[in-house]
């Protein structure tokens, strides 16, 4: 069998310095698996018993990993199996814990990810030094798992940076790049790649690190102390309850760091990872982990140009997709009908960039590199060797026809023409051009489009192979998670989330308040309600959106009356300060549009409304895998998930569904007269459900 | 002829007057702006130029040989080289004749060429003696030392010194621009009244030139989305009595040169696209027109405007006699100083001299302007169906430089 670890000894000023070099064959990256374990123990056994070892230096031979942690597959059957993930947290525990318990020096050189259990290796070490490449990530993102960091991780980390700083990586699930992790403490020093063996061999020859003193660790108590119990109210008001893994991580890292011994803190985090691991909510977020690789790698192989592309349109998601493309390093060339709106582009471009800083997002002199990569064009310019055009013009067919037209005679033969909609047919775009066969494509991007991950991609029918691959491709390269979706009306993401709103509308012009059907959805888990998300959208827009939804699925989206009136009260949204909310001055419930609905009948229950709102959604759901919108149900909760902050513990509206049980979501539909669709009937009568895992 | 050198295209930031419009946009900003511009409009792949070369006066301290700084902000291909000239009031011309050169011995075909300047952002200067004190203050150890050091400052060593002003001082003769400009007119005795009657028509011309100057003009993006899309020197409500009304600025008493009769100080940006004549005919660009022929010469520094005199005379030797040029581009660093270049060459009438203004009107971003005469003057070619042009520039210190350009007829 191949070695797992490498060893190596290097003998400096007389003395032997043992390297232990992670590299896990065939593979990209090292994990923990059981032989990767194995292989530590035995190389620790080593170096206690070899006198003549003076120091260790733990490091990888992966180009952008160090270790990226614990074995998912292990950890994931762990639920099962009780006892074997108590033999498999307990080992990672014992091993590290002798890592700690070493009487030489010990440094973790780390380049590249070094994350949950390579980070907690890199805590039980004496010292830890880092490369300040780009690929360097240090942290314990174990809570979005729905767990917590359980090899000591939850144990040492307050110890080394205080209870603050620990409780807001771990919760956070945070992984910051090099320079930050340096000032938050996470490593010791941090230098370029090539002096990285210089830094370790430093680190070495300081010896053991010394222990924080009595008053130190006294203080660091009161600190801790005082810092949990402010964070646990805030938590729970925000997490609702949902995320059981961040509040028993608060509780773990909280009492250990008053502990002299580490012992007990390691038992509870096993015990609560135990607990955790087998609770939906982990399992799903273990899901929605799982469904990010897989769109991740939707795109292997894929290659093309992808150093330039064209803008054409410079509003507000133009902008936004000029800007984020120039970020990721893509050369735009920013057009729009005339010089002025150009410059309102970019305009916005630029804050955009100024908050990236402000975030800390982007240094300085990344901003301007990235201002500096967009040719904003004053006049006609024709996109010469130009890869990839976007269109991202008004949602209005006949103008993105007029605009695909030009663009189909000017752009390279060889170009991708793509167009940015929400929801209108890509196909009869793809007809106009005539010289682009088979190379029109839709790039739904999400509004920000710098905070928002996913990238709809729309394959009309005739799309070439090449095209789809280049597509995906540039959606990679650009940082994005791709769903491949047929050309159908809505698409995915809009069509399943606008039953959803109208059902919210209609309960508020039956006479529920705002804040009633918003908190509803809140409760459920979503990140914003309905009809404050509309708010955001804009009344008009969303308006316009479920218009062109009504005319696809008359039957199904029937737009309540009370939607237009208030677009024709220009009560538009946040945009204009006032919409089902007010967001200036009186935040609140704004009473003008209560007034537009008049007298109101018998008022639903909160209770039915909330069933109504997340039924439609499910039902809507399966019907996009009836008709083959998308090709598995992983698309639609990827989807869902990503596009609409469909809750992530709760996997997607499908997972949801098969966690409810079919059969009873299709009965307390037809109670709540709704008609689900026949895959749902079928389903129900089966006894089917969308995945195998989730019984 | 194989080597001929044409200019294929051209484009301009709008020249907007010290301090106001372009203030905030340091050199490398405006050139990158030009240069992205240009490269957007003639779809040019700038991986196929040989080099890129600016000409700037200033030479901002935060941005040194600044076109290098311009060509790889505005996506220039690393390996491509880049260098700043510096010839005064004729560096955009310079650049220009730059490319020329290595165009006609073989040495590249294709060239990025231009002039920027920002006069907004020329710094203010400490004398030498101040900054030998602040050293001697910054190395002193013992509290004794520093407190030496510091009582060695004086109130004026903190009074700091105009960049620009020293720039416009001939440090041989030891006249500013100005006073060399009053020597011309002195000599010459070109009145007052005879200076302002060209300001005045400066304006004039440049004001009813909008249009045609607007498609040298690629509109400059302000860091809050705005659009600056015009020069805004030209005055179109310019009086001769507002002109008649200023006082002279050099020469108090008797002298003639005013704020109004002399070229405004402007930030600006100008941008060429040189090609040789084979390389633009194998890719198929329609050009502006051809550089045929150029000379630079010295004269006196006290006499600088005098400059473009002997480099006009310089072509005229090799056949290039401006009495053929239907277009005349003669930089206006003073009128006094054009209408003694005009006294010296008789027949060069005003009805083909600058016939869309200058730099009184326009303004005069000192790096910048040489590759502006260039382009308004085969723009101007352009619109008549063709011809040749005559452009010349005075040059601080004591030189002038002159080029002749053609546009063959269709």
């Amino acid at each position: 069998m191949k070695k797992m670890i490498l060893r190596n000894d290097r003998v400096e000023g007389g003395k032997t310095i043992r390297f232990l070099t992670f590299d896990k064959p065939d593979s990209a990256a090292n994990t923990f698996d059981a032989a990767t374990l194995e292989a530590l123990e035995a190389e620790l056994e080593a170096v206690e018993t070899d006198p003549a070892v003076h120091a260790v230096i733990f490091t990888s031979a992966k180009e952008h990993i160090f270790i990226a942690g614990a074995d998912l597959g292990l950890l994931a059957k762990g639920g099962s199996s009780p006892e074997m993930l108590e033999t498999y947290l307990r080992k990672g525990q014992e091993l590290f814990n002798r890592i700690a318990g070493l009487t030489v020096p010990t440094v973790a050189a780390i380049h590249g990810a070094c994350v949950g259990g390579g980070y907690e290796l890199a805590l039980a070490c004496d010292w830890r030094v880092a490369t300040d490449d780009s690929h360097t990530r240090i942290g314990l993102p174990e809570t979005k798992l729905g767990i917590l960091p359980a090899w000591g991780g939850s144990t040492r980390l307050p110890r080394l940076v205080g209870v603050p700083r620990a409780l807001d990586l771990i919760l956070g699930g945070k992984t910051p790049p090099a320079r930050r992790a340096l000032r938050l403490g996470l490593v010791d020093e941090v230098v370029p790649r090539e002096w990285l063996e210089r830094a370790a061999l430093r680190r070495v020859s300081q010896g053991k690190r010394r222990q924080p003193g009595a008053i130190k660790r006294l203080f660091t108590r009161a600190v801790g102390a005082a810092a949990a119990r402010q964070a646990r109210p805030g938590l729970e008001k925000k997490t609702r309850g949902h995320y059981p893994a961040v509040l028993k991580a608060l509780e773990v890292v909280a009492h250990g760091a008053d502990e002299r011994e580490v012992y007990p803190s390691l038992q509870r985090e096993r015990a609560a990872v135990a607990e955790l691991i087998s609770l939906p909510e982990s399992r799903n977020l273990f899901h929605v982990y799982l469904l990010t690789e897989r769109a991740r790698k939707l795109a292997r192989g894929a290659e093309g140009r992808t150093e330039a592309a064209a803008v054409i349109g410079a509003g507000v998601m133009g902008a936004g997709i000029a800007q984020w493309l120039s970020a990721k390093g893509v050369r735009v060339l920013l057009r729009d009908v005339d010089a002025e709106r150009v410059g309102a582009g970019m305009g916005r471009i630029r804050k955009l960039y100024e908050e990236a800083v402000r975030r800390h997002a982007l240094t300085r002199q990344q901003a301007r590199e990235g201002l500096d990569l967009i040719s904003p064009a004053g006049f006609a310019a024709r996109p010469a060797r130009i890869p990839l055009i976007i269109e991202a013009a008004t949602e209005q067919l006949a103008l993105k026809r007029q605009i695909f037209e030009a663009l189909d005679a000017e752009a390279d033969e060889g170009a991708l023409l793509a167009t940015n909609t929400s929801a209108l047919p890509v196909g009869e775009l793809a007809q106009v051009a005539r010289r682009h066969v088979g190379r029109v494509v839709g790039f739904h991007f999400f509004n920000p489009v710098h905070r928002m991950p996913l990238v709809e991609l729309v394959i009309p029918e005739g799309t070439t192979p090449e095209a789809r691959a280049e597509a995906l491709h540039w959606v990679q390269r650009i940082g994005k998670l791709p769903v491949v979706v047929a050309d159908r009306p809505g698409f995915l993401v809009n069509r399943v989330l606008l039953p959803y709103l109208l059902e919210a509308a209609r309960a508020f012009a039956e006479g529920l308040s705002a804040t009633e059907v918003d908190e509803a959805m809140l409760a459920f888990g979503m990140p914003m309600g309905p009809l404050r998300l509309a708010d955001e959208v804009g009344l008009d827009v969303a308006l316009h959106v479920a218009q062109t939804l009504a005319a696809a699925y008359p039957e199904r989206m029937q737009i309540p009356p009370l939607l237009p009136k208030l677009v024709e009260a220009g009560l538009l949204g946040r945009k204009v300060g006032r919409g089902f909310y007010l967001h200036t001055g009186a935040k609140g419930p704004n009473p003008e549009a209560e007034a537009l609905r008049g007298e109101v009948g018998t008022v639903p229950t909160v209770g039915g409304t909330r069933s109504r709102m997340v039924f439609r959604m499910l039902d809507e759901a399966a019907r996009c895998l009836e008709e083959g919108v998308v090709e598995a149900p992983e698309d639609v909760d990827f989807g869902m998930v990503m596009g609409t902050g469909f809750p992530p513990f709760r996997g997607g509206p499908l997972r949801h569904a098969d966690a409810l049980g079919v059969a009873r979501v299709v009965e307390e539909m037809l109670a709540l007269n709704l008609k689900p669709c026949s895959r749902l009937c079928e389903m129900a009568a089966k006894g089917d459900r969308f995945y195998e895992d989730t019984e | 002829m194989s080597r001929g050198v044409v200019i294929v295209d051209g484009v301009r930031t709008p020249f907007c007057k010290f301090g106001t419009a372009l203030a905030a946009l340091p050199a490398d900003e405006l050139g990158r702006q030009v240069v992205a511009a240009l490269l957007a409009r003639t779809g040019v792949d700038p991986g196929t130029l040989d080099e890129v070369i600016f000409g700037n006066v200033a030479q901002p301290a935060e941005a040194a040989n600044v076109a290098r700084v311009i060509a790889l902000r505005a996506g220039v291909p690393q390996r491509v080289p880049a260098l700043t000239v510096q010839r005064n009031c004729a560096s955009g011309l310079e650049a220009l004749l730059q490319a020329a050169q290595r165009i006609r011995a073989g040495v590249g075909e294709a060239y990025l060429v231009g002039g920027v300047e920002s006069m907004s952002q020329i710094p203010l200067l400490f004398s030498h003696a101040a900054a030998a004190k602040f050293a001697g203050l910054a190395r002193a150890r013992t509290p004794w030392a520093k407190a030496r050091a510091l009582a060695e400052l004086r109130p004026k060593d903190f009074l700091p010194q105009a960049a620009m002003r020293l720039g416009l001082t001939d440090p041989v003769s030891g006249l500013n621009m100005g006073q060399t400009a009053e020597l011309l007119a002195r000599e010459g005795g070109i009145t007052r009244e005879a200076q302002d009657v060209f300001a005045l028509r400066s304006h004039q011309r440049a004001t009813a030139a909008r249009e045609k100057l607007a498609a040298e003009i690629a509109p400059v993006f302000l860091p809050d989305g705005s659009l600056i899309c015009e020069d805004n020197g030209p005055r179109a409500n310019q009086s001769a009595e507002a002109l008649a009304a200023l006082r002279p600025v050099f020469e108090k008493r008797y002298g003639g040169v005013t704020a109004g009769n002399a070229s405004q100080i402007s930030d600006g940006a100008v941008a060429l696209l040189v090609m040789s004549e084979r390389r633009a005919e194998a890719l198929g660009l329609p050009t502006l027109g051809r550089l045929v022929e150029s000379a630079v010469v010295g004269c006196d520094p006290a006499r600088m405007g005098l400059g473009p005199v002997p480099a006009i005379r310089a072509l005229a030797e090799r056949g290039y006699r401006y009495e053929a040029a239907e277009v005349v581009e003669i930089n206006e660093a003073f009128a006094a100083q054009v209408l003694a270049v005009q006294a010296a060459l008789p027949g060069l009438e005003e009805a083909r001299l600058n016939v869309n203004g200058g730099a009184i009107a326009l303004g005069h971003p000192v790096g910048a302007s040489g590759a502006r005469l260039v382009l308004t003057a085969l723009k101007e070619l352009q619109r008549r169906g063709g011809g040749q042009a005559l452009v010349s520039l005075c040059v601080g210190g004591g030189q002038g430089a002159a080029a002749w350009l053609e546009r063959g007829q269709p």
